[in-house]
């Protein structure tokens, strides 16, 4: 009994790294052959996998544990900023698209007839896996050789997500998000903002010049949250920059 | 345990000490020690939450902003803050959002209120000269937000003591609250926790894409114009500067840290050196 136990114990300490390594996670920043004007996408027939005129039309962050997987995907209708999220949560090659409302099989959704996002979707494998490279630019030809679609894909290096966030019914399913990435970070702003101590007249400051009046301006402070990026242009500094998913580390702090 | 329960404890501590100090010399000061302990465990456990961390840094960033005015340009504003959210997306904290500004002041200096109000002094960007320079700062305050260094600071101090729970923190204790993490981020705050922005900042900006000798080139900086005017603040609140610089080193040969983006064209485009500036 000993020996047994002993023996799936050291099986258990062999497999427990390989089954911590699965979990993956990553984002892809789609792109099309084309450009952005006065918010309309205008495409242009590519035949070349290294083109740069490029327009960024849709984000996606994955959290993979597999079978199980959870897509975020965000697409842009003016080429500006990123709608709100659709959430496809998938058991191998199972999906449904996840709503405050309920579930409904993917291939029922009208987001399956979105292309771009099936090709989404069709980041993963039958058993929940990542297909193709882990990090970089990857190019999508169409059966006609025109590119189709352009991913910069980053992986995470340490995934550190909920399994909960891959339950459907659990409460981090439906509109429950891990704010993990860059697209919320861009468009960030604070909505209501109130000036809570900003009632006070002259405030005197320590410093080491010594003590120092200081007239606190709130209204400073609500321009800070009211001027907002927007995550588009930031997607576009990151790629100018070839910095994020556009160079060439893994995201995220060190383990 | 909960705060409250704990109070309730050291209230006990503090009665049975009173009670038992006419008949034990020795014990009321042991006791009033464990009372104490009991209190400053009670403060320490005294949560602040995200809302109220953001309602104390919006106090502490109008003082700031009340001291230094901030910078209208807003192609400088949306660089700054550009640059701030490629490194604050390497680890950003979901319950905030991150708001950088720029300060009118000749003074080097940089300030991360709680909540992600981070300013940047236009002092500090004249003495840098490229765009990991300026990743790695803004990085650096990230850190301090992350880390809740002023909030944790604020938790410790004297005006906690009067609080017993956080609907306390509001009126004139909110006042004293703001009062005490501006002075916090003035003066300075401890050696550990600036040296662990900026492990924070080295990290970040590396993992983002940049050079990693962005942190190391300012801090350099700095050691070379210390004792000028504009550094008076920065040098007395982040003193030692020459250990600062050589821990920053140790963590990139540790850590291996090589390549990446300067960027130094893309921020002088941006920011253009203080002579050109109009």
């Amino acid at each position: 009994m000993r020996r047994t136990l002993a023996a799936a114990a050291l099986l258990l300490a062999a497999l427990a790294p390989g089954l911590a390594a699965q979990r993956t996670q990553w984002t892809d920043a789609v792109y099309v052959p084309g450009r952005w004007q006065a918010g309309r996408l205008l495409r242009v027939a590519s035949r070349n996998g290294a083109t740069d005129s490029l327009a960024l039309v849709m984000r996606v962050d994955y959290f993979s544990n597999p079978p199980r997987w959870r897509a975020e995907v965000r697409r842009s209708a003016d080429g500006r900023t990123f709608g709100a999220p659709e959430i496809i949560i998938g058991n191998g090659a199972a999906a449904q698209v996840v709503t405050q409302l309920g579930a409904t099989p993917f291939e029922q959704h009208a987001l399956a007839r979105d292309t771009l996002v099936r090709a989404a979707v069709g980041a993963l494998d039958a058993s929940g896996r990542r297909r193709g490279a882990a990090s970089g630019r990857i190019a999508e030809k169409l059966a006609s050789g025109v590119v189709g679609r352009v991913v910069f894909r980053r992986a995470q290096r340490a995934p550190t997500f909920s399994d909960e966030l891959l339950n459907p019914g659990g409460s981090a399913g439906g509109r429950a998000l891990l704010a993990s990435g860059i697209h919320q970070v861009g468009d960030q702003r604070s909505a209501s903002v109130v000036a809570t101590a900003g009632a006070r007249g002259v405030d005197n400051v320590q410093t080491p010049r010594g003590n120092v009046p200081v007239h606190p301006d709130t209204m400073a402070v609500v321009r800070m949250e009211r001027f907002s990026v927007g995550s588009l242009r930031l997607e576009e500094f990151l790629r100018a920059g070839h910095l994020g998913a556009y160079g060439s580390r893994e995201g995220g702090p060190q383990p | 345990m909960t705060a409250r329960r704990v109070v309730s404890l050291a209230g006990a501590a503090v009665l049975l000490m009173v009670t038992c100090a006419p008949a034990h010399g020795q014990i009321p000061d042991r006791l009033r020690r464990i009372a104490q302990g009991a209190g400053n465990i009670a403060r320490s456990l005294l949560p602040i939450s995200t809302p109220k961390e953001i309602e104390i840094g919006r106090g502490i960033a109008s003082t700031i902003a009340g001291r230094y005015p901030v910078a209208t340009d807003t192609d400088l504003t949306a660089y700054v803050n550009l640059v701030g959210l490629t490194v604050a997306a390497e680890w950003p904290r979901p319950d905030i959002a991150y708001h950088f500004a720029v300060l009118e002041t000749p003074d080097v200096n940089a300030f991360a209120a709680p909540g992600g109000y981070i300013f940047i002094t236009r002092g500090a960007l004249d003495l840098m000269d490229s765009e990991s320079e300026l990743a790695a700062v803004l990085a650096h305050e990230v850190g301090h937000v992350n880390r809740r260094h002023v909030i944790e600071q604020i938790r410790k101090s004297d005006v906690m003591r009067s609080v017993q729970s956080e609907t306390g923190l509001s009126g004139g204790t909110l006042d004293r609250v703001v009062g005490t993490g501006s002075n916090a981020l003035f003066m300075g705050l401890s050696r550990g926790d600036e040296a662990e922005a900026d492990s924070i900042g080295l990290e970040l900006a590396y993992s983002a894409g940049y050079d990693p000798q962005g942190l190391p080139a300012f801090v350099g900086k700095l050691a070379s114009h210390a004792g000028e005017g504009p550094l008076a603040d920065l040098m007395a609140s982040h003193p030692d500067v020459a250990a600062r610089l050589a821990a920053l080193n140790r963590i990139v040969e540790r850590q291996g840290y090589r390549g990446g983006e300067v960027l130094a064209e893309r921020f002088r485009s941006h920011v253009p050196k203080a002579g050109g500036r109009e």
